[in-house]
């Protein structure tokens, strides 16, 4: 199926590419969910033909790729009556197909490899009316749910039926997001946030904030920092007064009494005065003993001291400032930490399902670490760079506005190359640094992959992979040489050159008699402080920019809401009886796709369930509502007489019991473990739970007893040995209601008989949901409810269910065959 | 001696030559087998969407259950062997890209402009661990939205597009 007027395709694919102009960074006019877009004037012509009067068109959305597999646009329109599909390849001009509403039967999107399909069902045959890539998949989602809502209206009293049958696949819960909401651009893996919407300036005043507690150590700190600036600025200026008030003048008679041939004794120096200094200056000359012009030899050494102490204080000042901002910065990071990990704790379990456990890690370590750095350091840095700067200037536009003009004109060229090579290395670098990350990514597979290599014999093959990488670091390395060997010597000559400008220039004025030599040497040791400061301040945006993407990754987690939160009124309720009742409960995690879709059934207190259904059914969706991991859309969960979500969360969770599959053992020892579900629980309750749980007897014959440490760097126990801690962990607790989900699945034969009877124990008296593959752990239950598709399906006893025949002794067949070839 | 079992007995290959795959007024694929079942509905799946994809084509029926494999496309009647491709050809959908006029962006975004064998496109990416390279030059890459594209050997794109990925992976 290939297009035989491709040729022709290209230049009208050329105009009409979804991607008109220089996209980057585009804020809108692309918009990827917009379902009612501006149709093109020749196809609104031709649609009008098909219009009865005020017929109207609701939907139009256009596609990115044609039927022949080519990157182009067809339309739909959708109005109250009618689809109509434009189709562009086949035949020239435009292919038009039409469907009045009425005879839709079906709509279904078809997810493939790289494209979607939109086919429409009718009742004789289907027409697939749209292709597009993935970038919209959601708008196409979004056009299907208002065809369905103006094909309901069209259809009367049939269309208040939910559309259940029709496939509607969507984002799936727990996917993140991958495109920006607000501008439509991808979000970056690592951020999980867009990095072009973040509104740095706000950002960066909301953190700001953070340090307001803290004024009264970060303005002393900034003011010493000024003083330090400035104090130190002051030296190129003393050595101008020791040039040209002492040095100059007393080398002149010096060398006029020699051309005299004068002997020393009889030389003639100038004395230099030093105002209400002079007493002190000339004491300082005469301990060095008696000699021709002891004052100016006492001001010499007096500059120096001033210079030397200078030196000595802007040293000191700066190590009590920085001990001063790191308290500032180290208080920040608590503060943050602190309430970003509290947030945490505080949200849904919706929020962490979004995103990914590293990335929110990474959130609290190091992008607040980043944020630290931004405010002890980063901030100020800035402020005294800028304002060194600008004193610099002053002081040389005072002394010889010409000269200073030319020492200026370097800097624009400094700038430029400044942001230019800083461009450069960081483009080299990202790429040396992947490098880097592809042998690590192989060394940290191999390694701990070693025996596999071994046994498989595949060691040189793993050899070869590694010298490619090495040979590409080589090559990176390589290119980062070349840059780093050509950016020192621009960098050094554009310095040398600035002083080889105040060299001419001001030789040129000392000529003139316009400056001083002093003067000069004062230009250039200012000259050489402009190249730290311009460097900070041409990296200034980076550095906001990056501080504004870790506030915004931060702040994240802090402007969530929880989604399952306390109603104010919400009632403590603390002796759950156990009677639970669902009145149509429906939920969805995404919006799309119904999770449960009308669940009803009652639970008296001390009843045992076993739900029971395929995965996907919404067996462990029905148990995140119990426990109120999520609350339903729709209907609701009464708890002893009381809507679920009119109970304090706290308390509810109190009264229920959690076993999961794979249970979850912290970092610490045996008996903590099983004490977290009861804080202060004592050593006495912690044995009878190990007892009931049938957990006592291993942990005993364990070198530490209950004081063995578990968890990532603990002792490894085995899958049957944390479920049996995990259940005793339940037992301590003595919940109302207890939530089995797969406890016995991932554990062996005999493992599983002494969990069983250990659960036995543990079910007694209590509110039972269990589930469970393997259905012989249902034994117990005193009811099963047959979950199908997010609704009941059946519901009763075990013997029940099998005379009735359906889903459930369908199941229950299938394993007992299986059951027979276990026991064999 | 007991014979080592064969593992290839539990293949069900399809007699090529002997089915006929057509389509029905629904646009559905329909698979006639040489025992006389038909089967309607009928979803090919690639076991090879990267690295072989005219061989080893599975059919799976509406319930998910698979009909049998088919080893290569070509021992199939020309009639079928068109349908199955032109099914594919929608299902499968991974342009080869040419060359590349620019990749920009920052922090771990890029924006990609490509030309490509299907014509001229533009993507986004949000990592470049969504670039694979796999041997003799052979490189595969999933953009933000999980589009599709290969180049089939970077070593013989030309010197500004071979640069330009250079820097990526």
């Amino acid at each position: 199926m290939h297009d035989p007027m491709s040729g022709r395709g290209r230049s009208s694919r050329m105009r009409m590419g979804s991607y008109g102009g220089k996209p980057r960074f585009k804020k809108n006019g692309n918009d990827p969910l917009n379902t009612k877009e501006e149709v093109p004037e020749l196809l609104q012509k031709q649609a009008d033909e098909l219009l009865d009067s005020g017929e109207e068109i609701k939907v139009a959305v256009s596609t990115d790729l044609r039927f022949d597999s080519t990157y182009g646009k067809d339309w739909i329109l959708i109005t109250e009556k009618r689809i109509i599909v434009f189709n562009q390849n086949t035949v020239i001009g435009h292919n038009l197909k039409e469907v009045s509403l009425d005879s839709i039967e079906d709509i279904e999107i078809l997810e493939m490899y790289g494209n979607n399909i939109l086919k429409i069902i009718t009742s004789d045959n289907a027409i697939e009316v749209a292709r597009y890539s993935k970038k919209y998949t959601q708008k196409f989602n979004l056009a299907v749910s208002e065809l369905d809502k103006l094909s309901q209206n069209g259809s009367g009293p049939d269309g208040n039926k939910k559309n259940g049958g029709r496939r509607r696949p969507g984002a799936r819960p727990g996917a993140d997001k991958t495109r920006c909401d607000k501008c439509g651009q991808p979000i970056p893996s690592w951020s999980g946030i867009c990095v072009n919407c973040v509104q740095n300036r706000k950002l960066i005043f909301r953190l700001l904030k953070y340090s307001f507690p803290y004024l009264h150590v970060i303005i002393p700190a900034l003011l010493l920092m000024l003083v330090i600036r400035f104090v130190t600025l002051y030296t190129p200026i003393l050595s101008q007064q020791l040039i040209d008030h002492i040095i100059t003048p007393v080398a002149n008679a010096i060398s006029i009494s020699k051309e005299q041939s004068l002997p020393k004794e009889t030389w003639v120096l100038p004395e230099t005065t030093w105002g209400p200094l002079q007493g002190a200056v000339d004491m300082l000359g005469n301990w060095f003993g008696p000699m021709p012009a002891g004052g100016s030899f006492g001001h010499l050494i007096g500059i120096i001291i001033l210079m030397g102490s200078i030196h000595v204080f802007s040293l000191v000042t700066s190590s009590v400032r920085g001990y001063m901002m790191a308290w500032v910065g180290q208080n920040v990071t608590r503060r943050l930490q602190n309430e970003a990990y509290e947030h945490l704790n505080a949200l849904s379990i919706d929020f962490y399902q979004e995103r990914d456990t590293g990335n929110l890690m990474s959130r609290i370590t190091s992008d607040v670490s980043r944020l630290r750095d931004f405010i002890s350091n980063g901030l100020q840095d800035i402020i005294g760079d800028s304002l060194t700067l600008i004193y610099m200037c002053i002081i040389m536009f005072s002394y010889n506005w010409r000269l200073a003009f030319w020492t200026l004109i370097p800097i624009p060229c400094l700038i430029f190359f400044t942001i230019f090579f800083g461009k450069k290395m960081s483009k080299v670098y990202s790429v040396l640094w992947k490098r880097y990350a592809n042998i690590s990514t192989i060394l940290s597979s191999t390694i701990p992959g070693v025996r596999v290599v071994k046994a498989f014999a595949r060691e040189r093959y793993e050899i070869s992979r590694f010298s490619d990488m090495t040979h590409q670091v080589f090559h990176g390395e390589m290119n980062a040489a070349k840059l780093g060997t050509l950016y020192r010597p621009i960098m050094e000559f554009i310095t040398y050159s600035g002083s080889i400008i105040i060299w001419l220039v001001g030789g040129w004025q000392i000529f003139q008699g316009d400056i001083t030599l002093g003067v000069l040497f004062m230009f250039q040791s200012y000259m050489m402080r402009f190249f730290g400061p311009v460097r900070t301040l041409c990296q200034m945006n980076e550095r906001f920019i990056r501080a504004g993407t870790s506030a915004e990754r931060v702040f994240d987690i802090l402007d969530t809401p929880p989604s399952v939160a306390d109603k104010q009124d919400a009632v403590a309720l603390p002796n759950i009886k156990g009677d639970i009742e669902f009145r149509d409960v429906h939920f969805s995690y995404d919006n799309e796709k119904d999770a449960l879709n009308g669940i009803s059934f009652e639970v008296d207190a001390g009843e045992m369930i076993g739900l029971v259904g395929h995965s996907g059914a919404g067996k462990s969706t029905l148990i995140n509502l119990i426990t109120r991991f999520y609350d339903p859309n729709q209907g609701s969960i009464i708890i002893d007489g009381h809507d679920s979500q009119d109970i304090r969360i706290k308390a509810l969770r109190q009264q229920v019991g959690v076993v999961l599959q794979d249970p979850f053992l912290f970092e610490g020892t045996i008996a903590e473990n099983i004490g977290y579900s009861k804080p202060g629980a004592s050593r006495f309750e912690i044995i009878a739970a190990a007892k009931a749980a049938n957990a006592h007897d291993f942990i005993v014959k364990l070198p530490d007893g209950y004081d063995t440490m578990v968890g990532e760097r603990g002792a490894r126990v085995s899958g049957g040995e944390r479920q049996r801690i995990s259940i005793a962990r339940a037992i301590l607790k003595n919940p109302r209601i207890l939530i089995l989900d797969e406890a016995t699945s991932s554990v062996d034969t005999e493992t599983e008989s002494k969990i069983q009877e250990a659960l036995e124990r543990l079910v007694q008296g209590r509110t039972v949901f269990a589930i469970a593959h393997r259905l012989s752990t249902l034994k117990y239950a005193d009811r099963l409810v047959v979950l199908k598709e997010g609704e009941v399906d059946e519901i009763g006893t075990h013997e029940e269910l099998i005379t009735q025949g359906g889903t459930y002794a369908g199941l229950c067949e299938k394993q007992t065959e299986l059951s027979k070839i276990r026991a064999w | 001696m007991q014979e080592a079992i064969k593992v290839t007995d539990d293949l069900k290959f399809l007699d090529a030559d002997t089915i006929s795959i057509q389509r029905n007024a629904f646009g559905e694929l329909v698979i006639q087998l040489p025992d006389g079942n038909t089967h309607s509905k009928v979803e090919p799946i690639r076991s090879f969407p990267v690295s072989e994809t005219t061989r080893y084509i599975v059919l799976i029926d509406s319930e998910g259950v698979e009909i049998g494999i088919i080893e290569d496309m070509r021992n199939l009647t020309v009639k079928s062997r068109e349908i199955l491709a032109e099914e594919l050809q929608k299902r499968y959908f991974m342009p080869k890209i040419t060359k590349i006029n620019s990749i920009e962006g920052q922090y771990g975004v890029t924006h990609w402009n490509v030309e490509t064998s299907q014509g001229d496109v533009e993507f986004g990416m949000r990592t470049r661990y969504d670039i694979v390279t796999l041997e003799n030059g052979r490189v595969l890459i999933k953009d933000a939205d999980g589009n599709r594209f290969e180049i089939e050997n970077y070593e013989k794109l030309d010197p500004k597009s071979y640069a330009l990925l250079q820097t990526q992976i």
